[in-house]
C-alpha cells in the first residue's frame, strides 16, 4: 500500500457532527427508518432477551436504534461475516427499496467480492462502514468478557491503538479503512468519540442519505497520522504472525492433523458460497474398496480421509478472493489458525495478480480475465 | 452376552495388554485391518486410522482423552457404500459403536465385516479444554479415568449411562475394566461374531479349569461394578435432565439457549447420525427472495439474519432425536459453548422413551419411524377438547 494510502479511500467531503459516534450512527439509522428512506437496516443487535447473544438482524422498527434499543451497530464483534448475509439477502435479485447495512471493512469486501462472483446484488444497498479497530474473538462473546472490554476498546480506539485482545487476524489486517462504502464513520484515532463524530460521505448516495444529519460539511483531503501509524503497526504484526505459520505440505499435515472435519471454516467463510461443497458431495463418498486400496498402498490411512486435501482444495478455490476476515479461525473447534494460513497463501496469490479482493466492484476477478502475455515463466 | 471370554493382564497396564492382543488378531489373520484412534503427527490430538501393520499399533490409543471425530462417523465413511471385503475390527467407545449400529439401521453403514470392539468408557475431556495444553490434558484424563472420576469430562459424559456392554449390548466384543484389579481386564463377546473371534484367539496351553475360574470371578466382579455405576449414572442423568428441562422448556427459553448460535452448523456436521449429504437448512429451499425476508422483518419489527436459527435446531432434533446416542460431539464442536449436546440428549431420551426405543443398542430392533404398531401412543389421539378442557372457549 503506497504512502498515505489509508486516506485514499475517503472522498473529499465529510460531515462533522457534535455528538458521539455511537449516538450519531443510531440517530442516522433511526431517522432513515422513520422517514422510510430505507426499508430495513442490517446491523448487529441483541437476541434472545437480556441474557441472550448477539446476532445480525434486519431491523425494521426504528426503536431498535433508540438509546435502549436492541441494535448494537458498532459492537466490535463478528458472529457472522455480514458480506455473506448481504449475499443471502440479494441472491435472488436486488432489493426493491433501499436497505442500509452497517458492516466492517472485511464484510464489505466480502460482499463486493460475492457480487463479482454473481452471488449478490449491490443495487439499493446503502453501505455504512467505519475505520475498524478489529473485533473480539467469538469466545469473548460467550462469557460476558466482551462487554467488560468495551471501555478499554473505545479508549484505545481514540488513541489510534488496537486492544491486545482483538483477534490476531484483526491486528494483522492492513485493510481496515473501508473502500467502496457510501458512508464511512471515522472511529480509529478520532479524539472524543463520545462527543464528536465525523462521517465521510464517499458517494452521492451516501451524501443523499446522510444529508439530513445536523453538522458541518467540510471539504478537502484529510490525512490521518493515526491511520498511517496503525497501518505500520499492523503490517509489523502481520509479518510476525505470518512468519509463525508454515504453509508447506508438511506444515499443513502437521497443523491440520487435529482438524475434526466439521468444515465450519467453509460454512462461515463468506467467499465459500457453494451450496454443496465438493468435499461434502457424493464424489467424496467412497466405496470401501477405495479405502482398502489406499490401505494396501500406504499401510495405514486416516478415516474420514481428505483432511488436508479439503483444506488445499478450499484454498485453491477461494484464496484469490480471501478477504482475511478471520471467521474460519474464530469458528474452529480445534483451534487451528486457519485464517492466518489462508491469508498468507491468499496474499501471495493475490500479489501475483495484483488483485485485492473486494476493493472495487468493477475490477475483474483474475480467474475470469485472460491475458495473452502472463506467466510465461511457467509456460516453458 | 455369551460365557466366552478372556482375561487380559500385563504389568505395564491394560492398554498395553489390549494392544498386544490386537496385534495378535492381526498376526493370526483374524482381522485384516483395524480402525483405531492414533496420535496425530503433531502429537496434539487423535484421529481414526485404518491400519494393517501391527507395528503402527504402538502409537494407537484405544481410549484417547478426547473424541475429535465420532467413531461411528468414521465407520460410516468407511462402509457407507458397501460391506468392506476385508474383516475390519473397529475399536471405539460405546456411544461410537451405538452410532455405527444406528447408521447401519439407517442404511448408512455396512457392518457385516466389521467387528465392533468397545471398552468401558470413563468419558472424554471437552476438546477445547484438552487443546489448550494436550500434555496436561492427557495427564488430567489419565488421573481422572483411573478413578472413574467424571468431573473433568464433557457434560454429556458426566451423565452418560451407556458406558459399558451392559447398556450397549450391540457390540461384538467388549473390554471390561471396571471392578477389575489394576492391570487386568476381561474381554467378553456381545455377539456370535465376537464369540467366533474369541474362539479363534483361544491360545490354549494353560490350565483350562483354573483359567475358567479366574475368568468367572473377574466377569462377575466386573458385572457387579458396572451395575453399581449404572445406577449412580442413571440418577445423575435424571437429575441433570430435570434441571436442564427447567432451563430450556418453552419457546422463549429455547430461543435464549440458541440466541448466540452463529449458524455454523458444526453440530450437524459432526453428528454421527445426521447423515444427510445436504441438510435441508443449507439447501435451496431456504434461499428466498429478499421480499420474503423484508416482509418478515416488517411483521416482527426485526428479523434475525440469517433467519431460522431455532428452526434449524428444532428441525435437526426432530430428524435425529430418535437416533441420538448422546455422544456430545455436537457440543464439542460448538464455537459458542451452547449446551447443544445436553439439550439433544434430553430430547432424544424423551423421544426414545416415548417409543420404547434405545438408539444403537441392537441391530435387530426396528427404527421406530419405520415400524408400525396398531396399538401405540393413544394419549395423543385424545381429542383436543379432552386434553385442554375449556381451552376452546378461551381461544374463541
Amino acid at each position: 500500500m503506497p504512502e498515505g494510502a489509508t486516506s485514499s479511500a475517503f472522498a473529499s467531503e465529510r460531515l462533522q457532527i457534535n455528538q458521539g459516534a455511537e449516538e450519531t450512527v443510531r440517530e442516522l439509522l433511526r431517522s432513515l427508518l422513520e422517514s422510510g428512506k430505507v426499508n430495513a437496516v442490517l446491523a448487529l443487535g441483541r437476541t434472545g432477551g437480556p441474557s441472550g447473544g448477539v446476532a445480525y438482524s434486519l431491523f425494521r422498527d426504528p426503536e431498535a436504534f433508540g438509546a435502549d434499543g436492541d441494535a448494537l451497530p458498532l459492537l466490535p464483534f463478528m458472529p457472522a461475516n455480514a458480506g455473506g448475509l448481504l449475499s443471502r439477502l440479494t441472491l435472488e435479485g436486488p432489493v426493491a427499496e433501499p436497505v442500509a447495512a452497517v458492516v466492517k471493512p472485511c464484510e464489505l469486501r466480502a460482499f463486493i467480492e460475492l457480487v463479482k462472483l454473481s452471488q449478490g446484488n449491490l443495487d439499493n444497498i446503502l453501505l455504512i462502514s467505519s475505520t475498524c479497530g478489529g473485533v473480539y474473538p467469538l469466545d469473548m462473546g460467550i462469557d460476558g468478557s466482551l462487554e467488560k472490554k468495551l471501555p478499554t476498546y473505545w479508549e484505545r480506539m481514540e488513541q489510534g491503538e488496537l486492544d491486545d485482545d482483538v483477534r490476531p487476524t484483526c491486528r494483522a489486517c492492513e485493510s481496515f479503512v473501508p473502500e467502496g462504502a457510501d458512508i464511512t464513520v471515522a472511529l480509529l484515532g478520532e479524539a472524543d468519540l463520545d462527543t464528536q463524530c465525523t462521517l465521510h460521505l464517499n458517494t452521492e448516495r451516501g451524501a443523499a442519505f446522510a444529508g439530513d444529519m445536523e453538522g458541518t460539511t467540510v471539504s478537502g483531503k484529510r490525512d490521518s497520522e493515526a491511520l498511517e501509524r496503525s497501518l505500520d503497526e499492523r503490517k509489523a504484526f502481520r509479518e510476525e504472525l505470518f512468519a509463525g505459520v508454515g504453509v508447506g505440505l508438511k506444515d499443513l499435515i502437521h497443523t491440520f492433523g487435529r482438524c475434526i472435519g466439521c468444515h465450519g471454516c467453509k460454512t462461515v467463510c463468506p467467499i465459500c458460497y457453494c451450496r454443496l461443497c465438493y468435499f461434502d458431495s457424493q464424489n467424496c463418498e467412497r466405496p470401501a474398496g477405495f479405502y482398502e486400496g489406499e490401505l494396501a498402498r500406504k499401510g495405514g490411512l486416516r478415516v474420514p480421509s481428505d483432511t488436508v486435501y479439503f483444506q488445499l482444495g478450499r484454498m485453491a478455490h477461494m484464496a484469490i478472493s480471501c478477504v482475511g476476515c478471520g471467521m474460519c479461525t474464530d469458528v474452529c473447534p480445534a483451534d487451528i489458525p486457519v485464517s492466518t494460513m489462508f491469508s498468507k497463501v491468499g496474499a501471495a496469490a493475490q500479489a501475483v495478480f495484483d488483485y485485492q479482493p473486494g476493493r472495487d466492484v468493477t475490477e475483474e476477478i483474475p480467474l475470469r480475465t485472460f491475458e495473452e502475455e502472463e506467466f510465461t515463466e511457467v509456460a516453458t | 452376552m455369551s460365557d466366552n471370554g478372556i482375561v487380559l493382564a500385563a504389568e505395564d497396564g491394560v492398554e498395553a495388554a489390549f494392544i498386544g492382543w490386537l496385534k495378535e488378531t492381526l498376526n493370526k489373520n483374524i482381522f485384516d485391518a483395524l480402525l483405531i484412534p492414533v496420535g496425530t503427527p503433531a502429537g496434539d490430538s487423535f484421529a481414526y486410522l485404518l491400519l494393517q501393520e501391527p507395528a503402527i499399533l504402538d502409537s494407537a490409543s484405544p481410549l484417547p482423552p478426547v473424541m475429535p471425530v465420532q467413531g461411528g462417523k468414521a465407520i460410516g465413511r468407511l462402509t457407507m457404500r458397501e460391506n468392506p471385503s476385508k474383516r475390519i475390527a473397529a475399536v471405539v467407545r460405546p456411544c461410537e459403536a451405538r452410532a455405527a449400529i444406528e447408521l447401519s439401521k439407517l442404511e448408512q453403514a455396512h457392518l457385516d465385516n466389521v467387528c465392533l470392539i468397545t471398552l468401558d468408557c470413563p468419558g472424554v475431556l471437552p476438546l477445547a479444554d484438552y487443546l489448550v495444553d494436550p500434555v496436561a490434558g492427557a495427564a488430567r484424563f489419565k488421573e481422572a479415568s483411573a478413578q472413574w472420576d467424571r468431573s473433568p469430562m464433557r457434560p454429556t459424559c458426566q451423565v452418560c449411562d451407556h458406558f459399558s456392554l451392559r447398556q450397549a449390548p450391540g457390540c461384538d466384543l467388549h473390554v471390561g475394566t471396571l471392578g477389575c484389579p489394576d492391570g487386568t481386564a476381561v474381554v467378553v463377546a456381545g455377539s456370535s461374531k465376537g464369540d467366533h473371534v474369541l474362539e479363534q484367539m483361544d491360545m490354549g496351553g494353560q490350565d483350562e479349569d483354573e483359567q475358567a475360574d479366574f475368568l468367572n470371578t473377574a466377569v462377575t466382579d466386573w458385572g457387579t461394578q458396572v451395575e453399581q455405576v449404572e445406577e449412580a449414572q442413571t440418577e445423575r442423568r435424571r437429575q441433570a435432565q430435570e434441571d436442564l428441562r427447567e432451563e430450556i422448556a418453552g419457546a422463549e427459553k429455547l430461543l435464549g439457549v440458541f440466541s448466540s448460535c452463529i449458524n455454523c452448523h458444526n453440530c450437524q456436521r459432526v453428528c454421527p447420525v445426521c447423515y444427510c449429504r445436504q441438510c435441508y437448512f443449507e439447501s435451496a429451499a431456504l434461499k428466498l427472495p429478499a421480499e420474503n425476508y423484508l416482509a418478515r422483518a416488517e411483521r416482527k419489527g426485526a428479523l434475525r439474519f440469517s433467519p431460522d436459527t431455532l428452526l434449524f435446531h428444532i428441525g435437526r432434533a426432530s430428524h435425529m432425536a430418535l437416533s441420538c446416542v448422546s455422544c456430545g460431539a455436537c457440543e464439542d464442536a460448538c464455537p459458542m459453548d451452547i449446551p447443544v449436546g445436553q439439550v439433544f440428549s434430553l430430547l432424544g431420551d424423551r423421544a426414545q422413551k416415548a417409543l420404547g426405543y434405545v438408539a444403537g443398542t441392537s441391530l435387530e430392533d426396528p427404527l421406530p419411524l419405520v415400524s408400525y404398531e396398531m396399538d401405540e401412543l393413544h394419549e395423543v389421539e385424545q381429542p383436543y377438547v379432552e386434553v385442554y378442557p375449556n381451552q376452546e372457549v378461551q381461544d374463541a
